[in-house]
Order: C-alpha cells, then sequence, then structure tokens
C-alpha cells in the first residue's frame, strides 16, 4: 500500500516535471531553432569574420541550411506542373541551380548580420505540416515577420517554404519560372539560371 | 374574341417581361438559383484586406470560381471558395490574395503546383498569401528610413 501512493505521487511529480516545460513550441520550432541558432553562431564567430573568411563561413551556413531545407521540395514545388515533364537529370540540375541561385541572392543579406534577434512566435501543426511563425527584429527595432512552412519526413520536418512579410518565395518563383516556360522553354529557363549562377 | 387575342398578348409580353427581370437580377446580383453547381475548398489566410463574398477566384487570369463566405476563425480569415468541378486543384498550389491595379478589386489567384495529389471537395488549400498591406509596406520602408 505505501508503495502503491509513493509510485503514484513519482508519476505525478514526473509529468508536472515534463509537462513544466517552460517553452510551447512543439518540434518544428524546435529544430528549426536548433538551425537558426547554428547560422547565427557561424555569422557571429569571431574567427569567421571578414570578407577574407567569407568563402569558409558560406560553406558553413550552407551546410546548415541543407540539414533544414529539403531542396527537391522546394524546386517541385517552385517548378509546379512543369516538374512531371523533367527527367530524373532535369530534375537534378535543376535542384542544383535553383540552390545556388537561392543562396546567391540571400549570401549578402546573411552577410549583413549584425546581430538581429530572432524570435519565435507560434506554431500551427496540421499532421505532418506546420508553419512556424517568427519575427526579426533588427538594430532599429524593426520587425520583420518570416514564416517557415515546414514538413515531416521521418523524425525531422524540413522547410519547404519561406514568406517574408506575407511574400511566399515560392509563389514568386513559380510565377515567374512558369512564365518564362510558358513564354519560352525550359531550356531558356535553365540557361537564363546557369548566367544568374555563374555570374558573380 | 379580338378582345381576348389582345389580353393574351399582354399577359404572354408581362410574364415574359417578369421573367426577363428576374433573369437579370439574378445574373447581376450573381445568385445561384438551382443549388450549387461545382465543389468547395477553403483556405486560411492571416489577412483577407478587402475581399468580399463574390470575390472572383482566377487560375492564370482565367476566372474560375467565387469566395462564397469569409468567417473569422481563430482570429485568421477563413475563405470559402466554389469551383466548378472540372478544375482540380493540386495540392501543393498556393492561394493568394491580389488586389486588381494599385488599389481596385481584391481577388484570389490560384497558382497550380506540380503535386499529383488533389485537394478533396472541403478540403483545405494548405498553402496561402495573405494581402499584401501597401500600408503597412509603406510604414516599413518609412522607418527604415529614419
Amino acid at each position: 500500500m505505501r508503495w502503491k501512493s509513493w509510485w503514484r505521487w513519482a508519476i505525478v511529480l514526473i509529468s508536472i516535471l515534463g509537462l513544466g516545460n517552460p517553452s510551447w513550441a512543439g518540434e518544428p520550432t524546435e529544430q528549426l531553432k536548433g538551425t537558426i541558432d547554428k547560422i547565427i553562431s557561424i555569422l557571429s564567430d569571431p574567427a569567421l569574420k571578414g570578407p577574407e573568411n567569407a568563402e569558409e563561413r558560406n560553406r558553413l551556413v550552407r551546410q546548415a541550411v541543407d540539414e533544414r531545407f529539403d531542396w527537391e521540395e522546394i524546386s517541385r514545388r517552385t517548378l509546379g506542373r512543369h516538374w512531371s515533364r523533367r527527367t530524373k537529370e532535369e530534375r537534378k540540375e535543376f535542384i542544383r541551380l535553383f540552390g545556388k541561385l537561392l543562396e546567391r541572392t540571400y549570401r549578402r543579406k546573411v552577410d549583413d548580420y549584425s546581430g538581429e534577434k530572432v524570435v519565435y512566435e507560434n506554431e500551427v501543426l496540421d499532421g505532418d505540416y506546420g508553419v512556424v511563425k517568427t519575427k526579426i527584429i533588427t538594430k532599429k527595432a524593426k520587425e520583420i515577420r518570416v514564416l517557415y512552412r515546414m514538413k515531416k519526413n521521418g523524425d525531422s520536418w524540413y522547410v519547404y517554404d519561406i514568406s517574408i512579410e506575407g511574400v511566399s518565395l515560392i509563389n514568386n518563383y513559380r510565377n515567374q519560372f512558369n512564365s518564362i516556360i510558358v513564354r519560352s522553354s525550359y531550356h531558356e529557363l535553365i540557361k537564363k539560371l546557369r548566367a544568374k549562377v555563374s555570374a558573380q | 374574341m379580338r378582345k381576348f387575342d389582345l389580353e393574351l398578348a399582354v399577359g404572354i409580353f408581362m410574364i415574359a417581361g417578369i421573367l426577363c427581370l428576374g433573369y437579370l437580377s439574378i445574373k447581376l446580383g450573381r445568385m445561384e438559383v438551382l443549388g450549387e453547381k461545382g465543389y468547395e475548398v477553403f483556405a486560411i489566410f492571416s489577412n483577407s484586406g478587402g475581399l468580399r463574398a463574390g470575390s472572383p477566384v482566377v487560375i492564370a487570369g482565367v476566372e474560375v470560381g467565387r469566395v462564397k463566405e469569409i468567417t473569422l476563425d481563430d482570429y485568421q480569415a477563413r475563405v470559402r471558395i466554389n469551383l466548378p468541378v472540372d478544375v482540380k486543384i493540386q495540392e501543393d498550389a498556393i492561394a493568394s490574395i491580389k488586389t486588381k491595379g494599385l488599389i481596385g478589386e481584391k481577388y484570389i489567384e490560384i497558382t497550380p503546383g506540380g503535386s499529383e495529389k488533389f485537394v478533396e471537395p472541403g478540403g483545405r488549400i494548405r498553402d496561402t498569401q495573405p494581402a499584401v498591406d501597401l500600408e503597412q509596406l509603406i510604414s516599413n520602408y518609412v522607418f527604415d528610413k529614419l
């Protein structure tokens, strides 16, 4: 009898401690936060500062991003209905080029990092899909709303779309690429992407 | 006999006139009489910015459906859309609220995705893009300049 009640108390205590975890954050937020914290620590690492370390820094950032971003899903969604008409090799090349394009576009922004803070606002789950709302707070206390759309694959959550101030990255490129493909051809799009990526 | 013919003719004209009026008011009021054709899906936007029931839904600029109803759901706008049966929406399609011209009427644009799965009747278009708040953009710009 004694032992039974002791056990009951132990269970209650454990569950209180477990639930008492102060964070409301679920899996997607936690995993996303892990990646963002990693990137911030790379960017604020004094050993990696300065233009002479740019290459190494970019490599590390890209590596951290690759862990959390599902490039295939992003590319598939961006090409939309044109995706199914592409061969395996074409898809692979598109994923590579599009990744490079985004890297190039955002590298300068990342290089400009100077202690901006990221606040995690909330998270909405819907089965294997999740949305994480965050805010980037700049030094001038300006707020930029950034929303991550994530999808669960196995135990991990991967980002498949980002909305900055309500404008979706995928929707933007989907419209652009679609109009290029419809106007000329897929090969024209690849040619343009290659030119853009190689022009440093 | 002649009198009867005249009355009949007037009656027929009257009925024809009433029918025309009914037809016009249904057409202009964009009402649906014989039940709903097509199917319904919904989407949740963080800001519906002036979208109204009856606003058009377009794909590639072609009007394919209309907004049926907008309600508040957990402080977000839940928009019900009516679409014809032959227009299938892929699961990864994106619904965005756009403005005709700079300050014109609001409408929903659906950019088709590449998924082989389609949104079921009553289902949800998961990815949305809210109305771009021009004032907010301007104020961001203004505050940045300070």
